[in-house]
This record gives C-alpha cells, structure tokens and sequence, in this order.
C-alpha cells in the first residue's frame, strides 16, 4: 500500500451535503472554494485551471451516478479528500450519459509521489465501485458515514 | 494569472502530462473507467501556459525541468521539498514576492503565503 491517508484527509470542511450548482465548471469552482475556506489549497487558481485541463482529456466520471476528479498540484498544501453530493445531479459528461449525484475530489500536493495519488485515486475508486456503498453515502445524514465508508477502503 | 500563478499552472501541466504518459497511470485509468483522449489539448495548454511566464523563471524553469523532471518546489517548514536542504533565511524571497530559487539545487521555490510556508 502506497499512498497514506492522514486523518485530517477526510474532514467535514471538506463536505458539501448538496451543490447549489448544476454546471460542471461551477460545481469544479464550488469544489475548490470548499477546499481553500478549509486551508487546503493556497493558490486557488492554478488549481481550478489544472482541473478544467484534466477534464478535458476526458471524463473523470466512469459513470454510475459519481466522479472522482483529481489533481496533484503546487497549490495544494496536503493531500485531501472533497466529498460532495448532488440531488439534482450534475452532467459530467459521463458515457452512460447518467447524472453525477457523488463527487470524490482527490487533492495531492506536488511532491506526493504519482504511485502514491495513484493509490490513493485507485482506492477511492474501489470505494465507490458498488451500488450498496455509493446508495449508503448518498443517504447518509452526516459526513461521519460517508467518511466512515471510505476510511473503510483506505485505511 | 499573476506571474506566480502561471509559473505554478507551468508545472501543474508538466506533472499531469508526465503521469499521463506513464503505463501505469494509464492502466490505473483504464481500470478506473477514465479514458484519456489524446493529449494534444493538454499540450496545447502547455504551450500557453510556458509563453505567459516570465522569461526571468522561464530560464530557470527550463534548466531545471530538463535536469529534475519538476522545475517548482513547494517550501515547506523551511524546506525545500525538491531536494529537501533546510534553506537559509536570506533565501525567502523578496516582501510581496512568493517565487525564489534554491541555492541548493535551483529549483524555483514556491513559498506560497510566507507566513503559512
């Protein structure tokens, strides 16, 4: 196992219960707000421009109703985990054509090692693969559960 | 972007086209179900990116790129996390400015907000 995840990784700063944009870029924007209020990212635009660069390369939703965005970057401080949701659902252009209700941003800064965000990002993945856990993030009633859930996969 | 921002995005682009041509990474994607569509957009990006820094950090970005892979480093703790040397005090950058080189290795130091480097 490669990438660690310290505890702080995961905090309800970094949680938006539920987007108030439906439009990729906006959401993307709504994202890194979270993580720069929280003092995860100290040079908030350089992010937002690598995220849009990485996104159209492709699809970071693999379908199924989530998205796991992710970067490494000089902006951000330490590696953290944004977890958002949406009720209304986002189009992020995913192949099966579904709307994104679940978004997994992976934030690692520079020097984190690639085989160690890549770790990280396959471990988020692996989170997130079955229907029963994604349902149960969707319903939680606070971030607890949802961090609880994935503290599962990268513990 | 600011000056300091476009040396960042710079580097940004370097580390994601560098992962992005790694079989790994590519293989990890793959099993993830994120295809990767061809890269010229991304490389495009480069190419504008490079022409908006300062050709003062250009120089020094290029000699480092070509030496280490990763021309920036972040300070951290007074570190430079490019080759890890504690850095003397006269090495912070001027007030105002969040950009100096490593004397060390010659990496373009990022001190970011120098109260929280």
């Amino acid at each position: 196992m490669l990438g660690t995840l310290a505890p702080s990784a995961l905090d309800t700063a970094l949680y938006i219960p539920d987007l108030r944009h439906r439009r990729k870029s906006a959401v993307f924007d709504e994202l890194v707000d979270c993580a720069v209020a929280s003092g995860a990212v100290r040079c908030d635009p350089a992010l937002r421009e690598l995220l849009r660069c990485r996104e159209s390369l492709g699809s970071t939703s693999p379908g199924r109703g989530f998205a796991l965005p992710h970067a490494r970057s000089l902006a951000v401080r330490s590696t953290r985990v944004v977890v958002a949701r949406s009720g209304r659902g986002v189009d992020w252009g995913a192949a099966d054509g579904e709307l994104v209700h679940l978004i997994v941003l992976l934030l690692s800064p520079s020097e984190c090692p690639e085989s160690a965000h890549l770790d990280l990002l396959g471990r988020l993945g692996n989170a997130l693969r079955f229907q029963r856990q994604r349902q149960k993030m969707l319903e939680a009633g606070g971030f607890e559960t949802i961090a609880s859930l994935l503290r599962e996969e990268l513990a | 972007m600011t000056p300091v921002q476009s040396v960042l995005h710079l580097h940004d682009l370097d580390l994601l086209l560098h992962e992005l041509q790694d079989a790994e990474a590519l293989a990890c994607f793959k099993r993830l179900g994120l295809p990767i569509g061809p890269l010229a957009p991304l490389e495009a990006a480069r190419r504008e990116a490079a022409e908006r820094v300062d050709p003062r950090w250009r120089h020094h970005y290029d000699r480092a790129q070509r030496r280490y892979g990763g021309a920036v480093a972040a300070v951290r703790g007074r570190t430079c996390q490019g080759c890890h040397m504690t850095l003397p005090r006269s090495a912070a950058p001027a007030a105002g400015e969040m950009l100096a080189l490593c004397e060390s290795c010659g990496r373009i130091l990022y001190w970011g907000v120098r109260s929280n480097a």
